[in-house]
């Protein structure tokens, strides 16, 4: 059998990227101009006389014999975790800086130098071998081994004791149901958001208090970091390339807090999915963006119904695939709920009941994205339907964070996501 | 060499590649060719106006046009197996 994959012209670094991680390097690709979504039907009609001549000459002749070289490459074809010296240079920290910046290893802020002592400092806080696979990231497949993690999180400043963290929170990513192929290589601009729950947020300082999804606290700041490195530099999805992200988000740099356990009505998420209390465990989440979500009221189900309504956004990603939306509630907001006798899970029930949008309010196009999705579980879509944000009102999910203040945040998921929580071992140090 | 440091590499290993050479056919007449939407807009129309062109003007036996839910997702195995059986070409769309 033979493949042709067709892309518009803006995505062909992406197809040929994901080609050649997948070891298929020579996968033929047929090209359409791009913008091609949003041109008129006879634009299209157009555009297929032209793709289908090209699909033959692709497939029916012999094939231009061609190397990667032909390609600008996006990825430094470097091997592994060699290491490299810097000689001579007046100033090791801007010579390394400047190595980072050449060689896009950096996220654009000065990064610290990787050298073998800090890595060193940071497999020490594990047992596991400094070649052992933690899990191969898409969209690119690179192998995140326990050193390149270590480097990464070297990288990002973080402290040797969080290491154990990100073996866990890149456990996590890989996953099937989290979908970071799609996370990654997507134009929505999705960043991955770490939560920590459990006795190791007090032990490293994780804030999950003011300013908890601001800027100000290390462990916070690195880990979110180290992270958004690792899926620059190990799964290689660099911005413009294999990351087609519109424009992307902020929470791209850094995005990492702590649950607020301590002024939480109701049982922490670890707990409710199942863990002890005693087990501290990350949870990464396919984030689109945050909102907040100031209000003064004081009634729980008025609380609900405009919280709801927040919810409700005719272009929302959730409403059309049906998703895991989040909900960061401060503590003020938790226990309106709390005294009102709403379990967690009723408020969910409640709030899933309250955000329900009709249908009609999705554009033309749109609605036909929602009816190629969600038929099947909701049956015959039309205008009058009340779109409920996801399958079940479990799946949408409430953390407490945050200080004092009547403001919640709504952070709205990326859509064919779901999180995933893993524990964090504890005999990793 | 008193400023020199030996620094680690950050980056991960990445496929070197297969060496896999893309397949030919000698022609499509007589060929059963699979589609799979990826649900982007416009793709549908791609397809269906590929498809015409390729049955009548290239002579192409049959046409299987099978779908994603959502681009966001892998096709079902169930549509891979069954295109891999089936077809001789498999036409996929990639991003939008």
């Amino acid at each position: 059998m033979v493949a042709v994959e067709i892309c518009s012209s803006a995505f062909v670094n992406l197809g040929r990227s994901q080609a050649r991680a997948l070891g298929y390097e020579n996968l033929p690709i047929a090209v359409v101009p791009h913008p091609f979504g949003t041109v008129d039907r006879q634009i299209v009609r157009q555009f297929a006389e032209k793709c289908a001549c090209d699909i033959v000459a692709l497939v029916c002749l012999p094939p231009v014999t061609e190397t990667l070289e032909d390609y600008q490459p996006i990825i430094e074809d470097v091997q592994g975790a060699a290491e490299l010296t810097i000689e001579h240079a007046p100033n090791l920290m801007i010579a390394f800086n400047r190595l980072c910046r050449d060689r896009f290893w950096s996220d654009g802020l000065p990064v610290m130098p990787t050298t073998r002592e800090a890595v060193s400092a940071m497999l020490a806080q594990t047992k596991r071998p400094p070649q052992q696979v933690v899990a191969r990231l898409a969209p690119g497949f690179g192998v995140a081994t326990v050193e390149c993690i270590a480097i990464n999180a070297v990288l990002a400043g973080c402290d040797p004791e969080y290491m154990p963290i990100l073996l866990a929170a890149v456990e996590a990513m890989a996953t099937q149901r989290f979908n970071l192929q799609s996370i990654q290589s997507t134009t929505n601009p999705a960043a991955v958001w770490l939560i920590v729950n459990g006795p190791i947020v007090e032990r490293l300082g994780i804030n999950g208090k003011f300013n908890c999804l601001g800027e100000g606290v290390w462990a916070n700041a690195t880990l979110g970091r180290a992270l958004r490195l690792i899926l620059r530099n190990v799964s290689g999805a660099l911005p413009g390339e294999m990351d087609r992200a519109t424009q992307g988000q902020p929470a791209k740099y850094s995005f990492c807090c702590a649950e607020n356990e301590g002024e939480s009505p109701w049982e922490p998420l670890h707990v409710e999915r199942g863990f002890s209390s005693e087990q501290s465990t990350v949870t990464v989440v396919g984030a689109e963006g945050t909102m907040n979500m100031c209000t003064l009221v004081k009634e729980a189900d008025e609380l609900i119904r405009v919280i709801g309504s927040t919810f409700r956004h005719p272009t929302s990603n959730e409403y059309v695939h049906g998703a895991e939306p989040w909900l960061v509630l401060c503590p003020e907001h938790a226990d309106i709920l709390h005294e009102a006798g709403y379990t967690k899970s009723e408020v969910k029930r409640r709030l899933w009941e309250a955000s329900k949008m009709q249908a009609s309010e999705l554009s033309k196009e749109d609605m036909s994205r929602l009816q190629s999705s969600r038929t099947t579980e909701l049956g015959v879509i039309g205008a009058d339907t009340l779109l409920p944000i996801s399958h079940h009102y479990e799946d949408i999910s409430i953390i407490v964070a945050g200080g004092s203040g009547a403001h919640s945040v709504y952070v709205p998921c990326f859509g064919n996501t779901r999180s995933v929580t893993v524990a964090i071992a504890s005999d990793e140090n | 060499m008193a400023n020199s440091i030996l620094i680690h590499n950050p980056r991960a290993p990445f496929s070197q590649g297969s060496g896999l050479k893309a397949s030919v056919l000698d022609h499509l007449a007589g060929k059963v060719v699979g589609f799979i939407d990826n649900t982007k807009p416009n793709f549908n129309h791609l397809m269906d106006d590929l498809a015409v062109t390729l049955l009548e003007d290239y002579q192409v036996r049959s046409v299987i046009k099978r779908g994603k839910r959502v681009q966001s997702i892998p096709a079902p195995s169930a549509v891979v197996d069954e295109l891999v059986a089936e077809c001789d070409l498999v036409i996929t769309g990639s991003g939008d």
